[in-house]
C-alpha cells in the first residue's frame, strides 16, 4: 500500500506541481481566524474517465473526460465552506481557502473536536493496469464480440446498444488533522441492451456489471456472455409477457440485484445527515424492531474488486463494515466525519462525493442482507399466488415517510407453488420502517450483485452495490396495471 | 473569463485540430460562477460557490470521430488534448452517418433572447442570506404542524456559451439563473411528511417572493399528513401540474430521432398519426424571452426554431439532430428540448377536479417507472383522494399503472393554469382512466 506521506507528496508534484508543505500552508489559510476545533480538507482529483457506445452494429462514438481539480472545504460545527477549483495551483487554492472560511463568521464558538481517524490499511483494487490505458481496438473488439453474441441468442433480436465506460481517478486527500493520503481508483461498467421484435411488440432487454476490477477480468468470456445473453433473455422473455397483476401480494425476489430494496427500503433512512435532522423515517428509532427477526442488513466497503468499495472514503476514513440491522433490530446509522461528530457517533467511512467539484455526504458503498436457511425453490414453493422477480431498474425512497419504490423489468407469477407465467415489469412499493417487518423466508444464496448501482442523492451521483438472497415478503403493493 | 477570450480559445482550438490533420472540428465552451448558500434553523449552514469552466470538443477525420472534454484551458493542454482526440478517432470506426451539420443547416445568426441578468452580478451574501432566511421562516409558519426544517436555499449561476465549428459558425451568449427552495417536515400522529418547493428565473426580479415559496413549501408538507392508502381500482387521474410536466417531458422523450433510427420507442413510426387526445397540442419554443430553456442556437449550432411536437393530438414532429437526420435521410431540426410546454386548456384545476366523482388527484409519484420501448407507466403515487367533485383526503402507498398511449388518448381535460416554472411545463391535465394498486379491495 503506497501511503507513506512521500507517496502522497509525489503524486502531489506530479499530478498538480505542488508540495505537502504548499497543501499544508493552505489549510492553515483556510482556519485562521476560524474558532478552535475547526476543520478543514482539500481533495485533488486527477484522471480521466472514457465511454464508448456501441449501436446498429457500430461504434457510434467515444468520449474522454479529463479531469484535474480540487475542492477546499472548511468545517465549523454544523456549517460548511466549500470553493471548488478546476485549475489547481497555488494561488486558486489560497484564494479557496479564503472564500470556504467565510462560513466561520457565522459559526458558533464551542465545537466539539473532529475525531481521528484510523489509518487506512485495506488495498481493495490493486489494479496493476489502469483500464484507461486499454488500446481502444481491444475495447471496441468488447462490444464488436457482445453485440454478435445477443444477437446469435435470437433472430427477434434487432438492435444491440453497448455501453462500456472505464475510469481511473488518482485522488489525495489532506486535512488539518495532518492526514495525507493517496488512492487510485479504477472502475468499469459495461450495459448490454437487447432491443427484441415480433409483430407489434417491441421490447428492451438489459443486463450489465463491471467494478473496480482489470480490463481482463470483464472481457473474460465468462463474464461478458453472460450479460449478453441475459439482455437477449429478457428481451425475448418480455415479447410474450403478460400485464402484471395489480394489488398487494406476497412477492419473492430474486438474489443479487433485487438488493436494491435494502438500498431504498433501509439504506437512505439510514444515513447520518437525515437522521441528525430528524427528517428520516427511522430518526430516534436506534434500538427498535424496524424489521422481521430473518433481516440482517450490513453496509459494507471493505469488499475487494466491488463498484462500491474504496480504501478509505472520501474523507479520508477507513472504509469499515456496518451493521445497519441486526435480526430485526436497528443497529446502525452510516456516517460521514461531520454527521458522526456532531451525533457523537464513531465515524464509519461513509462520506462520499460525485468529484472534486462536490462537497462529501453520508453515503452508501456496498448494502445487502446476511443469507438465511431456506433453499430458493422451496421459497417459490410456498407461495399459493404472486410474483417473483428477478430483473430490476432503479428506485426511489422518500425518507420522511419512509414509502419507498423500486420497479421490476420483468417478473413471473407464481401460482401454487410454481412459476408459471411472465408478467412485465411493474413498480413494487413499501414503506421503510414497516415492509420489511414481512420478511417471512431468506434464502442461503445470498449473491451481490453485478456492478452496475449508481446511487442519486441531491444531484450527487456515487457508484454503489446491493446483495440479497431469494426472499419472500408478503403484503408488497405490486403496481400493475391488471386489476 | 470573458467572452472574446473564451471566443479566441474556440477559434484557437478548431484551428489547431485542422492544423493536426482533423477535416472539421467542433467545440463548445462553458464558463462561469455559481454561489450557493444554504440556511437552517436561521442559521447559515453552507456557503459555497465556484468559478468553472470546461470544453467539449469533438474531431472528425472522414467519417471517424471522438470528442474530449477538459477544464484545461492552456495551449499546450489543448494541443495535447486534441492530438489524443484525433488519434482516437483515427483507429475509431467509420461511420457514414457522422459529421457535423451541412453548412445550410447551421444557424445563421444569435437572436438576442434577453437571458443574462447584471443584477445578479450586485447582490450581496447578506442580502442572500436574508432571501433564505424569510423563505425558511415563512415555511416553518406555514402550518402549526411543522416541526422541523431542512432548510433553505439561495443560489445562482452566470455564465456564458460558446459553440464554434470548422464550417464557419462561431455563436456566444450569456445566460443566468437564479433560485430559492425550501424544505421542512410536518409531523402529526406518528408520521412525518417533507414538504417542498422553488421559484426559479433568469432574472432576480422573476423569483417568485420568499414569503409565497416557504409559504407553499409548509403547506405541501402539512397537506400530506395523514395519507393513506386505498383498495386496488380503476379511476380517473388528475395530474397537478408539476406532475404533468413530467409526464409530458417523457412522452416526447420517446419521440427522439434515436428512437425512430432504432424503431425503439411507441412513437417511432406515429408521424403524422393520432398519439393523443385532440385537446393535445405540445409545443416546444427555445425563442421565447428570457425563457428558463430559451438558447439562441443548440448544442449542434442548428438554428433555434420553435416546435410542435403534437398537434392537436397529431405526432407533428421527432425531434432529429444532426446524426439521426443523415441516418434518416432528412433535415434535422434539432435533437434536444428548451422551453417545452403542453399549451393550456379552458377549464380551471377546480371545474377539472370538480369533474371526477371518484378518483386520484396525483401531486407526487416515484421511481422511474416509464418504459420508453413500449410506453408501460407505473410509478409510485401519493395525493388525495377526490369524492363527488372535491380534495376529500391525501392518499400515499399506491401506485398508478398504465400505458402512455392509452393516458394520452384518455386525456380528458386540460387546465387553463400553464405556468413556466422550468424546462418542461404542463397545465392541470385528467386521465381518464388509470389502475391504482393500493390495498386489497375487500
Amino acid at each position: 500500500m503506497k501511503n507513506s506521506k512521500k507517496d502522497v507528496s509525489r503524486e502531489l508534484h506530479r499530478l498538480f506541481g505542488l508540495t505537502t508543505d504548499q497543501v499544508e500552508s493552505v489549510i492553515g489559510l483556510a482556519l485562521k481566524g476560524t474558532p478552535a476545533n475547526s476543520f478543514c480538507d482539500i481533495y485533488f482529483q486527477a484522471g480521466s474517465s472514457e465511454a464508448l457506445s456501441w449501436d446498429q452494429g457500430r461504434l457510434k462514438g467515444s468520449s474522454r473526460d479529463v479531469v484535474a481539480g480540487a475542492g477546499v472545504r472548511v468545517v465549523v460545527g454544523d456549517k460548511v465552506g466549500f470553493w471548488p477549483i478546476d485549475k489547481v495551483d497555488i494561488t486558486g487554492l489560497k484564494r479557496a481557502a479564503k472564500v470556504a472560511r467565510q462560513i466561520a463568521d457565522y459559526a458558533q464558538k464551542e465545537i466539539v473536536p473532529p475525531a481521528r481517524a484510523a489509518a487506512p490499511q485495506h488495498n481493495l483494487y490493486d489494479v496493476a493496469l489502469s483500464p484507461t490505458t486499454v488500446p481502444l481496438a481491444d475495447r471496441t473488439a468488447l462490444l464488436k464480440a457482445i453485440d454478435a453474441e445477443t444477437r446469435k441468442h435470437d433472430a427477434r433480436i434487432q438492435n444491440v446498444s453497448v455501453k462500456l465506460s472505464v475510469e481511473n481517478y488518482t485522488i489525495i486527500v489532506a486535512n488539518s488533522l495532518g492526514q495525507f493520503l493517496v488512492d487510485e481508483r479504477p472502475l468499469l461498467h459495461v450495459s448490454v441492451s437487447a432491443l427484441a421484435r415480433e409483430g407489434d411488440r417491441t421490447e428492451l432487454g438489459s443486463s450489465g456489471g463491471g467494478g473496480r476490477i482489470p480490463f481482463a477480468a470483464l472481457a473474460n468470456d465468462q463474464v461478458w456472455k453472460q450479460h449478453a445473453q441475459l439482455a437477449a433473455e429478457q428481451a425475448i422473455l418480455l415479447l410474450s409477457a403478460a400485464p402484471a397483476p395489480a394489488g398487494e401480494m406476497t412477492v419473492v425476489l430474486g438474489s443479487g440485484w433485487p438488493g436494491v430494496l435494502l438500498h431504498e427500503a433501509v439504506g437512505h433512512g439510514l444515513e447520518g445527515d437525515f437522521n441528525r435532522k430528524g427528517t428520516s423515517a427511522f430518526a430516534r428509532r436506534m434500538g427498535e424492531r424496524v424489521a422481521s427477526p430473518l433481516v440482517t442488513v450490513i453496509d459494507d466497503g471493505t469488499l475487494a474488486d466491488r463498484r462500491g468499495s474504496l480504501n478509505f472514503d472520501d474523507e479520508g476514513t477507513p472504509t469499515t463494515q456496518t451493521v445497519l440491522i441486526e435480526n430485526g433490530i436497528l443497529k446502525g446509522y452510516m456516517h460521514d466525519r461531520q454527521n458522526a461528530q456532531l451525533m457523537g457517533m464513531a465515524l464509519t467511512g461513509n462520506a462520499r462525493r460525485q468529484s472534486y467539484a462536490h462537497l462529501p455526504m453520508p453515503r452508501m458503498t456496498n448494502t445487502f442482507m446476511a443469507g438465511g436457511q431456506h433453499d430458493p425453490e422451496e421459497i417459490i414453493r410456498s407461495v399459493k399466488y404472486g410474483l417473483y422477480a428477478e430483473a430490476f431498474g432503479g428506485g426511489e425512497v422518500d425518507i420522511t415517510n419512509g414509502n419507498y419504490t423500486f420497479s421490476a423489468t420483468v417478473a413471473w407469477l407464481i401460482e401454487d407453488g410454481r412459476k408459471t407465467r411472465p408478467v412485465k415489469g411493474a413498480t413494487l412499493l413499501g414503506n421503510g420502517p414497516k415492509s420489511l417487518h414481512h420478511v417471512s423466508m431468506v434464502g442461503n444464496d445470498m449473491a451481490l450483485d453485478k456492478g452496475i448501482g449508481m446511487c442519486g442523492k441531491d444531484g450527487q451521483r456515487v457508484p454503489v452495490g446491493v446483495g440479497m438472497s431469494t426472499v419472500r415478503i408478503d403484503n408488497v403493493t405490486v403496481g400493475g396495471s391488471q386489476n | 473569463m470573458k467572452k472574446q477570450q473564451l471566443q479566441d480559445t474556440a477559434a484557437f482550438a478548431v484551428a489547431e485540430a485542422k492544423r493536426l490533420g482533423a477535416t472539421d472540428c467542433e467545440i463548445g465552451i462553458q464558463a462561469g460562477e455559481s454561489f450557493q448558500i444554504g440556511v437552517r434553523n436561521g442559521d447559515v449552514e453552507e456557503l459555497q460557490g465556484s468559478q468553472s469552466r470546461g470544453l467539449e470538443l469533438t474531431v472528425f477525420v472522414g467519417q471517424r470521430h471522438a470528442t474530449v472534454s477538459s477544464a484545461d484551458f492552456r495551449r499546450r493542454s489543448l494541443t495535447r488534448l486534441i492530438r489524443d482526440a484525433i488519434a482516437t478517432a483515427k483507429v475509431s470506426d467509420e461511420d457514414p452517418s457522422a459529421g457535423m451539420a451541412e453548412p445550410e443547416h447551421l444557424a445563421k445568426e444569435v437572436p438576442e433572447l434577453d437571458l443574462y441578468d447584471p443584477a445578479i452580478e450586485r447582490i450581496t451574501v447578506a442580502d442572500r442570506i436574508r432571501i433564505a432566511r424569510q423563505c425558511e421562516a415563512a415555511a416553518m409558519a406555514a402550518d402549526p404542524r411543522i416541526t422541523q426544517s431542512s432548510g433553505a436555499s439561495f443560489s445562482d449561476n452566470r455564465g456564458v456559451v460558446v459553440l464554434a465549428n470548422s464550417r464557419g459558425f462561431v455563436g456566444s451568449y450569456a445566460g443566468s439563473m437564479v433560485s430559492i427552495s425550501a424544505s421542512v417536515v410536518a409531523e402529526a400522529d406518528q408520521q412525518m411528511q417533507v414538504g417542498s418547493w422553488y421559484s426559479v428565473s433568469r432574472k432576480l426580479a422573476g423569483l417568485e417572493s420568499p414569503e409565497l415559496v416557504g409559504k407553499i413549501a409548509g403547506e405541501h408538507a402539512a397537506r400530506q399528513l395523514g395519507g393513506r392508502s386505498v383498495a386496488s381500482q380503476v379511476v380517473p387521474v388528475v395530474f397537478d401540474p408539476q406532475m404533468a410536466a413530467r409526464l409530458v417531458g417523457q412522452f416526447v422523450g420517446a419521440a427522439s430521432g434515436a428512437h425512430v433510427y432504432r424503431k425503439s420507442s411507441f412513437l417511432h413510426d406515429k408521424f403524422g398519426q393520432m398519439v393523443a387526445s385532440p385537446l393535445v397540442t405540445i409545443v416546444d419554443d427555445p425563442l421565447i424571452p428570457g425563457g428558463l430553456g430559451s438558447r439562441p442556437f443548440d448544442a449542434e449550432a442548428l438554428p433555434s426554431r420553435r416546435r410542435e411536437i403534437v398537434s392537436e393530438g397529431k405526432l407533428a414532429a421527432h425531434l432529429i439532430g444532426v446524426y439521426a437526420a443523415r441516418m434518416l435521410k432528412t433535415a434535422p431540426n434539432g435533437q434536444g428540448t428548451s422551453n417545452l410546454y403542453l399549451q393550456a386548456g379552458t377549464l380551471t384545476p377546480e371545474e377539472i377536479i370538480g369533474s371526477v366523482q371518484n378518483g386520484l388527484y396525483l401531486t407526487g409519484v416515484s421511481g422511474p417507472g416509464f418504459n420508453a420501448t413500449t410506453g408501460d407507466y407505473s410509478v409510485g403515487a401519493s395525493g388525495f383522494w377526490i369524492e363527488n367533485g372535491k380534495l376529500a383526503y391525501p392518499v400515499e402507498g399506491i401506485t398508478i399503472a398504465s400505458n402512455v398511449v392509452a393516458m394520452f388518448n384518455g386525456i380528458e381535460a386540460i387546465g387553463n393554469d400553464l405556468v413556466f416554472r422550468g424546462g418542461t411545463n404542463a397545465p392541470t391535465v385528467k386521465i381518464r382512466s388509470m389502475t391504482i394498486a393500493g390495498k386489497a379491495s375487500s
